[in-house]
């Protein structure tokens, strides 16, 4: 479970930092108070909890199915370790990463009950290597409790990142905070690449 | 409001220079101060826990320490017992251990010092297996890994 | 001659600088003596000497020439040095080796060093312990001791400690000094936000295994200090870690930068105390009155500390480690250390001088039990 809140706390800072500033103006349109801005932010959070439930469910499944040899349950993870976590580094660096957020989609959207769950579901569904990380963790897990477990993790770690989000705009020093969390989720790239290498040498070593 | 900041500022800098110049020669005393405070312990998972029982042998004693569960907001599930083996001990040890006192013995260990190997037989299935075999300045120590 | 008048300011004739080191003399003395200077053994008796001698000499000539962090830095980087020396040559004779066992682990053996303290934070909220098999208060680098004098120094110094205090610091420092001319010249601003970044990941790790990830997985220093002996492929990828972080942070990229890298970009214990540089009385204050903004300040900066937005907004960031580098740069000493409270531009010379006293003392003795021992060790290998 560490490591999957490490990776939800790393990359929940970095992905606030790049929809945080989209998200806000939309969780709080037409807020009317404490008790609306709470419940925004509780269907927002509450879509993300359904969908990586639903996510840990599936990577579960397809893990017991793909990876049914011991040494394939090794190697085959510990590639797609590999791969995820030095995409998560490459998105790390500046130059390589989109200043664009996904949800600025719902900037189409009219319905204002709807945008806090429709901004949950592309938040929790965005094609980012931490997504892949953990969804590789899912499905490598022992047990499907243990799936749980780790989506939980990564979804406490990446969570705690959008609590404050009312107060957004009372941060002054938003740069620095995102610049720290986009490190951060490098840093959580490189545990991620060493977890991957040493499942590869110990798939290779028992196969 | 000017000469207040001075004033503070310059009583703050003095201040500082008098807790340098008092800092070496008071340093025991401020670290035993410092090793007062509640948290100024180290944690079970350094130490080996607490002593529970210790058992009286021909030559040597073994202490059996209580099981170390300790984690950062609760206990986790898997944790381990330390045996620390001191005094005049054996070329080969064995002994059967019931590490949590319910009158049932829970694994066999047998340690030949003399090539380093450690062999475990468990009995209760929280017994998990060998985390450390080593030897120590006070004799021999063994972490036995365990599920709560 | 404007400039020179500015730049003798910062100078005392030697009288004066005599003077000025004579408190340094005497505590330094009472400390490395004990008052009683013991020539039974020829040996330690010439170390302590040679020891004594070298901080005083260097302490006047801070004072004699008006420039601070050349003489700070030979000093600094002895220090690193000497540090090393005695922890590997204490090792080798105790253990015959530089690796630790996992009896020392189990004895609660391991040498307590600042670069934990980070680590400790959480679970001794939480958990009311220690999470480090070392020793609370007896022996050598007790866990008491080292955490009242980083407390007290970064009280007092701030970052500061990072450039008077720290024992690993002067290997970068060291190392950034080799070359004229920096090779690789830009480097991202985003870099330097990596301690905080390191400091978010290790405090987290090291509460949620209860252990000092720090130490045990990324510490560059354990290169030139002691680590976990060799005996599996985790062990060994440790050691792997800990050699090619101190090549590339604290040898190659040192030397090609010009820069302390290991410092800038990864130490989580500099991001505290560059939180710490907010309460400290002694700041460096620019003078926006005497800067012509040439910027050489910026570019000598060993820790990118100073950026030119901060120079013309007449402010120096929290990363400053007042080394005193920038000062001494400065032609016009538009850059200078102060004191909290104090506008800048006025009582240079006062705030130097009570600066230098504390942090120079602070180093002195903190530094003088192993630069001894150093000396010695050499004495003896000598004759």
């Amino acid at each position: 479970m560490t490591d999957s809140l490490i990776l939800g706390l790393s990359s929940g800072s970095a992905c606030l930092a790049t929809c945080g500033m989209v998200m806000f103006p939309y969780l709080m349109a037409g807020s009317s108070g404490v008790k609306r801005i709470a419940v925004d932010l509780s269907l927002f959070l509450i879509t993300r909890f359904v969908i990586y439930f639903i996510l840990a469910t599936l990577s579960w499944y397809f893990g017991q199915a793909l990876f049914s040899n011991p040494v394939v349950r090794n190697i085959v993870p510990g590639i797609l370790y590999i791969f995820f976590a030095v995409m998560l580094i490459w998105y790390s660096i500046g130059k390589n990463r989109s200043p664009n957020c996904p949800a600025k989609i719902v900037k189409t959207i009219n319905n204002n009950r709807l945008v806090p769950i429709l901004l949950g579901l592309i938040n929790s569904l965005g094609f980012c290597p931490a997504l892949f990380i953990i969804l590789t963790k899912g499905a490598t897990q022992g047990t499907l409790v243990q799936s749980y477990l780790a989506f939980l993790a990564f979804f406490i770690g990446s969570s705690i990142w959008f609590l404050p989000l009312p107060l957004a705009g009372k941060i002054r020093k938003k740069e620095v905070l995102k610049n720290i969390g986009i490190l951060a989720t490098g840093l959580a790239g490189i545990i991620f690449l060493i977890k991957g290498i040493t499942n590869l040498i110990g798939g290779i070593i028992n196969g | 409001m000017k000469k207040v900041k001075i004033i503070a500022g310059i009583s703050w800098a003095i201040f500082c220079l008098i807790l340098i110049l008092i800092l070496f020669p008071g340093l025991n005393s401020f670290s035993g101060s410092v090793s007062k405070l509640p948290f100024m312990k180290l944690n079970p998972r350094y130490t080996g826990g607490e002593i529970a029982n210790q058992v009286i042998q021909e030559r040597c004693t073994l202490d059996i320490r209580k099981p170390v569960f300790n984690g950062f907001l609760k206990e986790r599930t898997s944790g381990f017992v330390q045996l620390d083996w001191h005094g005049t001990i054996p070329e080969m040890i064995k002994d059967s251990i019931d590490y949590d006192h319910d009158g049932n013995m829970d694994f066999c260990i047998l340690v030949d010092r003399k090539n380093s190997k450690t062999v475990l037989d468990p009995i209760s299935k929280k017994v998990k297996g060998v985390v450390i075999s080593t030897p120590t300045s006070y004799g021999w120590a063994v972490r036995i890994g365990l599920l709560k | 001659m404007d400039n020179t008048l500015k730049v003798a300011g910062m100078r005392k004739s030697f009288g004066k600088s005599l003077l000025f080191t004579l408190p340094m003399f005497l505590i330094t003395f009472m400390f490395m003596t004990g008052g009683k200077p013991n020539f039974s053994d020829p040996a330690s008796g010439l170390a302590m000497l040679t020891a004594f001698l070298l901080v005083n000499v260097l302490y006047f000539f801070m004072h004699y020439t008006g420039k601070t962090d050349r003489y700070r830095a030979v000093l600094f980087i002895i220090f690193a040095l000497s540090l090393s020396y005695t922890l590997i040559h204490n090792m080798l004779e105790v253990r015959k080796s530089m690796s630790f066992s996992q009896a020392d682990i189990l004895e609660c053996k391991i040498p307590f060093c600042h670069l934990v303290i980070p680590m400790m934070i959480l679970p001794a909220a939480f958990t009311k312990s220690i999470i480090f098999p070392g020793s609370i208060i007896s022996g050598f680098a007790n866990i008491s001791s080292m955490v009242v004098l980083w407390l007290v120094a970064t009280l007092v110094l701030g970052r500061g400690f990072c450039s008077w205090g720290c024992f690993y610091g002067g290997w970068d420092d060291g190392f950034s000094r080799i070359r004229k001319r920096p090779v690789i010249k830009k480097i991202s601003e985003l870099w330097k936000w990596m301690p905080f970044a390191v400091l978010l990941m290790v405090v987290l790790s090291a509460a949620l295994t209860m252990m000092p990830t720090y130490c045990s997985w990324i510490c560059p220093f354990k290169a030139v200090t002691e680590f976990e002996r060799v005996t599996s492929v985790e062990s060994a990828t440790k050691a792997g870690i800990f050699l090619s972080l101190f090549g590339g942070l604290v040898v190659a990229l040192p030397v090609m930068t010009k820069k302390r890298t290991q410092c800038s970009f990864l130490c989580p214990l500099g991001a505290i105390n560059s939180l710490s540089n907010k309460i400290t009385p002694f700041t460096v204050k620019i003078d926006k009155d005497a800067c012509n903004e040439c910027f050489k300040c910026v570019g000598v900066c060993p820790l990118y500390a100073l950026t030119t937005d901060d120079i013309k907004a007449g402010k120096v960031s929290l990363f400053c480690s007042k080394c005193g580098k920038c000062v001494d740069a400065c032609s016009r000493n538009a850059i200078h250390y102060g004191i909290r409270g104090i506008p800048s531009g006025t009582m240079k010379n006062f705030s130097r001088n009570l600066f230098l006293f504390v942090s120079f003392l602070f180093m002195a003795i903190f530094s003088s039990g192993s630069i001894i021992n150093t000396f010695h060790g050499l004495l003896k290998l000598i004759f």
